[in-house]
């Protein structure tokens, strides 16, 4: 498995095999077209979605909305900022359209760090693009990190990490006497290799 | 929070009656803990002992309170909090 590596100058790189890069782009597509921005990845523009064209409510940055999100994982990648609901819903109203916004931006960033420019990628591509270098500056730490957080919390959501195991360890050998059959287990496969993968960033900066 | 030796320890968050409003971190099975550190050195300038408190903090007891301050601070914490997918809330201080 690839990780992040620091050179002698201090910057951080990482060689992701074509499947791993692989993974990761698809995973970070879908991350992108839950939080509403399918289009995004067409034109990079923020404007096509979410608001009822209302320039005063644009320019405000106000969805109107103050209800959560109905998905399960948009509701955590999204949560309540108050316990009573008035309040959050009131938080909200004003604030969720920019933290849907930092997160897409989080998740484009790695998403046009594994595309080569100006390659029009496709998931029936074929697996021989070869292996992708990465080269993070230090500004794109933390936005690694938290789309890959991102990314971990929208897997751990639908695999139910926390519900129905009381720790770590209880919850990987639920998974591990998985047959090989069940699709959680790859889904859990790909959750535990996100984790290394951003262990390993932070390995390089702490 | 996944992975990580835990130990005791105390945090010593600054809470005065002039800053009424506190920011909430609460303990996921997701994060990892280094994480966590990491991202209240970064978001709150703490030092990695104080940031490693806070963290231990919220593993071990479910929650901590990691800022404190006016309203509009609070909620701005929690925002930047929630953009690194930390979960988080604002309330006033007594709300304990």
């Amino acid at each position: 498995m690839s990780s992040f590596r620091k050179d002698d100058a201090g910057k951080i790189h990482i060689l992701f095999t074509s499947q791993e890069s692989h993974v990761l782009i698809n995973l970070v597509e879908q991350l992108i077209e839950l939080l509403g921005g399918e289009s995004v990845l067409q034109s990079h523009s923020s404007e096509v979605w979410g608001h009822d064209d209302d320039p005063l409510l644009r320019l405000l940055g106000v969805t109107g909305s103050d209800a959560p999100p109905d998905d399960p994982v948009l509701r955590r990648l999204l949560p309540n900022a108050y316990a009573d609901e008035q309040s959050a819903g009131e938080f909200r109203r004003y604030t969720e359209d920019s933290l849907r916004q930092k997160k897409r931006a989080h998740a484009m960033a790695i998403y046009e760090a594994l595309i080569p420019q100006d390659e029009e990628w496709s998931a029936d591509k074929p697996l021989d693009r070869g292996s992708i270098e990465v080269s993070l500056e230090q500004t794109e730490i933390m936005v690694w990190l938290g789309g890959l957080n991102d990314l971990r919390l929208a897997l751990a959501v639908r695999l139910g990490i926390g519900e129905n195991a009381p720790n770590i360890k209880e919850e990987h050998q639920k998974y591990e006497l998985m047959k090989e059959s069940d699709p959680m287990k790859a889904v859990y496969a790909v959750y535990s290799w996100l984790g290394w993968l951003q262990q390993s960033l932070l390995d390089q900066i702490l | 929070m996944a992975l990580g030796t835990v130990t005791e320890s105390e945090s010593d968050v600054d809470i005065r009656p002039d800053r009424p409003w506190v920011c909430v971190v609460w303990d996921d099975p997701v994060n990892l803990m280094t994480y966590v550190t990491h991202v209240f050195m970064v978001i709150f300038g703490y030092s990695k002992e104080k940031a490693t408190e806070l963290m231990l903090k919220v593993h071990n007891e479910g929650r901590a309170t990691v800022a404190s301050g006016t309203r509009e601070e609070m909620e701005r914490d929690v925002q930047r909090l929630h953009e690194y997918g930390l979960w988080a809330t604002v309330q006033r201080d007594n709300e304990f």
